[in-house]
């Protein structure tokens, strides 16, 4: 049984293939080529859910095999609760998002045989077990990134994808340096570069050099993977290239980009920087938890001030980013559960932005709230599309955290975890969920609300196709907030094995 | 004593047939009559003897180490490993020159004369037991290398880099020859391993000259690898010379001057040696001050050529990190990185040749939409580009890896650090290039000329390694690991 997750990750590879192999002409059949392979991966994910056992926190559907014998580099990859989660969340979001890219023109061959190699990454990312095949897929995955930003963007799109790009290696490279050294801190050993090995806080008392100066070993390379995983989530003051990325990416991108790659840098703090260096993680919590606070209400407010839609949306985000910080640093089960289910709940509430906005912009070829030169973009929508504003509406409230709605849960649970170890911080950042309904809100009624702006007149409301990929993540908002258990019980085990980790420090 | 010498001669084969090679192609090309010919014959003859001499290079790969000519030559598998990547580099090198318009025809057989030239020098370089074959290979080496920089006669600036790189060339052997003066003088013995023994013995004055002399004899090395600070001539000579000649000079020189360094620092750092603090904290610096120029210098560059000329200076400080540990897995670092390097650099400058011959230019313009007008080369440059800034699934990355865990292992972290911020700033520049090959548009439909079926299937022949010891680096690395076990 262990295979499935293996065909889950080679799957999307196997289909990249099968692209380059087809001619170029051929179009609809690169399409349904695409759909074909991720509807697989998603059935596999679901099959993968069913059969996961979520009363242990060990690692399941386990496969090792040896690569490097050298170095004792493996082939290693599982998945526990939490990565069972993102595995799902990446299978969902790549589905949609192949459905989503049914309107791409230019060079439809480059763009999904680049997609899938991206899923396949991605994937690679949450299941690796092996410091180096981690390593390698997370920076592997850089390139399909790079070029579909770079060739499939906005105006501004080589700018975006180099930043993109060298803020991301800036971190990962420090983190190689991070990984070596743990690797011969644990001796050069069979598991000198397996990741569950090093967890438990082995590296305390170790002292390193650099510079001439003694610095204790956990202190200095928790940082170095703090650098890494930092970028990513993005946390301020890390966070400038998202926007950029964001807006120039095209719609599926930005989904993915928003959906299950910001989730990399949380998932790292889960399973490495947190799990290996427990000392540290506890002892700079507050730093932790302060610049997730910043990053929460910095973020709400670059999302206030925006003009154009995708940007504001990706500034929600890193608001909302914010907030899993918050709930990591709190280390208690509850602000650990609320972090995990904020990360699959951000996912899906996010997409559904992006995807709406892509909607949108497919009609109206721009993303102004207001133009630059001070005129309404949009205006009075929802007299137009009755189905786009349903939709828009469940995502809107799910991403500001409306009661009954997903965020709401993840975010609560977050409050909870973190109210008693930090109180002034969980205090202000209610403030940021405030702001955040407040822009969100303020976004809505200026283009749904009010007179209807001419140039929206022949705007057509969503097609079956739009709103049949819109069903799942709507189905996810509505019922993982009413009922989060299915998510909760998954993860139960292995954040309970984290939380226990870490109270020893 | 005469039964001795042949005995060893065998050990020598590779050398001798290249010395043959040489002289009979000076005959070969004074027998072409029409002087605008394509010189055809003399490259395939070239290359079927080179690969001759590659094969004999692979026999010796398992012999035991073993000094031959008293003492004068080591064959072990470490030199034999160097000259593998040398011969390979030399053959990559006379293969581009064929198609290259950089070199005139009637110098097309000069290209393969002097290349194999300079390679003789190279592999007496990586050989060397002694201070004297170490100097007789330096300048083999040198002179013909002058001559080959400024191959383009009618241009004053190819003209300029024979100039300054003989002028430099001749001031850093002869610095480099003081030094030997001196060691001469303080041990009264040039052969290497004589030094080594007498080094941990040295105090007071002797040590002091052994210090300044030591560093002396490495300008003649630093000169040739061109690392700070003694890179200057670099971007000159690699500019002005024609493609082919700036990629061969990316490769062997660099090489034999590595295998040089590497058992040069061997001799003055044997166990319990008292320069060791000295010359480990000499090359920490110089190795982060070279990396950290060519790749800050290489960000300005608007010509390919100027780019990747610097970028090696990049490249080469990472390898003399190498040295810095002392150890095996140091040198089966080097090893490893020289090989790749060696494949990535060959990629780079033939796409890079070919595009300028159609051109006439070799700025980042011609690269424009390259990926439109012919795709496959565009992503097996861009993948090169990737590679040579160590991004994963590519070799590049597994090269700067081991480079990393050797530095790590001895827990160099300052130096890590300096070399995480330098892979950097590398990729930033390899991403300009490969940025403007695929995002750019390109101005207009016309097919690239030059990629000839030949030619694509010697790039693709030359990816393939870059792209497997990417991924199934096990067998690479035993390899190196074979060739750094024999060093002392």
């Amino acid at each position: 049984m262990n295979g499935i997750l293996n065909w889950i990750l080679w799957l999307p590879i196997i289909g990249m293939v099968g692209i380059i192999l087809t001619p170029k002409a051929k179009e609809n059949v690169i399409r349904m080529m695409t759909l074909v392979t991720t509807s697989i991966t998603l059935i596999l994910s679901i099959l993968l859910y069913l059969k996961f056992d979520t009363s242990t926190a060990d690692m399941q559907f386990v496969t090792k095999l040896p690569w490097i014998s050298q170095f004792h580099i493996n082939y290693f990859i599982g998945i526990d609760g939490i990565t069972m989660l993102m595995t799902f969340l990446n299978a969902l979001l790549f589905f949609i998002c192949t459905l989503s890219s049914w309107t791409v023109t230019k060079n439809i061959k480059a763009y999904f045989a680049l997609l899938l190699m991206l899923q396949s990454t991605v994937f690679g990312v949450f299941f690796s077990l092996d410091f180096f095949l981690f390593y390698v897929y997370w920076e592997v995955m850089l390139l399909p990134m790079f070029f579909l930003i770079g060739i499939w963007g906005g105006e501004n799109r080589e700018y975006a994808a180099i930043k993109f790009f060298l803020y991301t290696f800036f971190g990962s490279i420090f983190m190689l340096v991070g990984i070596i050294a743990l690797y011969y801190a644990s001796g050069k050993g069979v598991d000198s570069f397996n990741i569950l090995a090093h967890q438990g806080g082995k590296f305390t008392e170790l002292q390193v050099n650099v510079f001439g100066k003694s610095f204790s070993f956990e202190h200095l390379f928790f940082w170095f993977m703090f650098l890494g995983f930092a970028i990513k989530v993005p946390v301020f003051p890390f966070h400038t290239w998202l926007p950029h990325a964001h807006v120039q990416a095209p719609t599926a991108v930005s989904v993915i980009l928003a959906g299950v790659l910001l989730k990399m840098g949380t998932y790292g703090f889960l399973r490495i920087a947190f799990p290996i260096f427990p000392q540290a993680a506890v002892e700079y919590s507050t730093i932790i938890a302060v610049l997730g606070l910043i990053s929460v209400i910095y973020g709400a407010f670059c999302a206030m001030a925006q003009d154009d839609v995708k940007k504001l949306i990706a500034y929600s985000s890193v608001s909302h980013m914010g907030f899993v910080m918050l709930g990591l640093s709190a280390m208690t089960t509850q602000g650990m559960n609320g972090a995990v289910l904020q990360m699959f709940n951000h996912g899906t509430s996010t997409a559904m932005m992006f995807l709406l906005i892509g909607i949108l912009y497919e009609r109206s070829h721009h993303r102004w709230i207001v133009k630059p030169d001070g005129s309404k973009g949009y205006g009075g929508l929802s007299t137009k599309l009755p189905k786009y504003t349903t939709v828009f509406i469940i995502g809107m409230f799910a991403s500001l955290g409306l009661p009954g709605l997903s965020g709401f849960i993840s975010e609560a649970l977050i409050f909870l975890g973190i109210y008693e170890k930090f109180t002034t911080i969980t205090v202000i950042a209610v403030v940021g969920l405030l702001i955040g309904a407040a822009y969100l809100l303020w976004m809505f009624k200026r283009m749904f609300f009010g007179e209807v702006n001419p140039e929206t007149e022949d705007y057509e409301d969503m097609n079956a196709r739009e709103v049949f990929y819109m069903i799942p993540l709507c189905i996810c908002v509505i019922v993982f907030g009413i009922f989060p258990s299915p998510l909760l019980n998954v993860m139960k085990a292995s954040v309970g094995q984290l939380v226990d980790l870490l109270s020893k420090y | 004593m005469i039964d001795q010498l042949f005995g060893f001669l065998g050990y020598y084969i590779p050398e001798v047939i290249c010395i043959v090679l040489m002289t009979t192609l000076l005959v070969a090309e004074s027998s072409v009559k029409d002087e605008h010919a394509p010189r055809t014959k003399i490259h395939v003859y070239t290359q079927i003897v080179l690969g001759i001499v590659l094969i004999s290079l692979f026999q010796n790969l398992g012999e035991k180490p073993l000094h031959i000519f008293h003492n004068a030559v080591t064959i072990d598998p470490f030199s034999t490993l160097m000259k593998i990547i040398m011969v390979v580099g030399t053959m990559g090198t006379v293969f581009l020159s064929h198609s290259s318009k950089d070199i005139y025809t009637n110098l097309k057989s000069e290209f393969s004369i002097m290349a194999v030239g300079v390679l003789i020098g190279g592999m007496l370089l990586a050989s060397a037991n002694n201070m004297l074959t170490f100097y007789l290979g330096l300048e083999t080496l040198s002179i013909l290398s002058y001559v080959m920089s400024s191959f383009k006669r009618d241009e004053s600036t190819s003209t300029e880099a024979g100039m300054k790189y003989v002028l430099y060339g001749g001031l850093s052997a002869g610095v480099s020859l003081f030094g030997i003066s001196h060691l001469y003088g303080v041990f009264g013995s040039i052969q290497f391993g004589e030094i080594a023994r007498q080094v941990p013995g040295l105090e007071g004055i002797n040590l002091a000259i052994v210090l300044v002399s030591s560093v002396l004899f490495f300008v003649g090395v630093g000169y040739k690898i061109s690392v700070f600070p003694f890179h200057m001539w670099t971007p000159d000579v690699y500019q002005g010379a024609p493609i082919p000649v700036t990629s061969f000079f990316a490769i062997v020189p660099k090489m034999a001057g590595l295998a040089t360094l590497v058992r040069v620092s061997f001799v003055f750092l044997s166990e319990g040696s008292p320069l060791t603090v000295s010359w480990v904290g000499l090359i920490l610096v110089i190795a982060a001050m070279t990396m950290t120029v060519g790749n800050v210098t290489a960000i300005g560059q608007t010509s390919v050529k100027r780019m990747l000329a610097f970028s090696s200076i990049g490249h080469v400080g990472m390898m003399i990190l190498g040295i810095v540990v002392m150890n095996e897995s140091g040198v089966q670092a080097i090893l490893f990185y020289g090989i790749v390097y060696m494949f990535m650099t060959l990629i780079a400058f033939y796409i890079t040749s070919h595009l300028s011959d159609m051109y006439g230019t070799d700025s980042y313009d011609v690269f424009r939409g390259l990926v439109y007008k012919h795709p496959l080369m565009a992503i097996i440059m861009a993948s090169v580009l990737f590679s040579l800034a160590g991004i994963p699934p590519f070799s590049g990355f597994v090269a700067k890896f081991n480079m990393f865990a050797v530095v790590i292992e001895k827990k160099h972290y300052g130096i890590a650090i300096v070399a995480a911020f330098n892979s950097v700033i590398a990729l930033y520049y390899y991403m300009k290039l490969a940025k403007t090959m695929i995002f750019g548009q390109a101005d207009g439909e016309e097919k690239v000329l030059g990629f000839t079926p030949l030619n694509q299937a010697v790039i693709i022949a030359l990816f393939i390694p870059v792209l497997f010891l990417g991924v199934f680096w096990d067998s690479a690395m035993a390899l190196a690991g074979n060739a750094s076990l024999f060093i002392k």
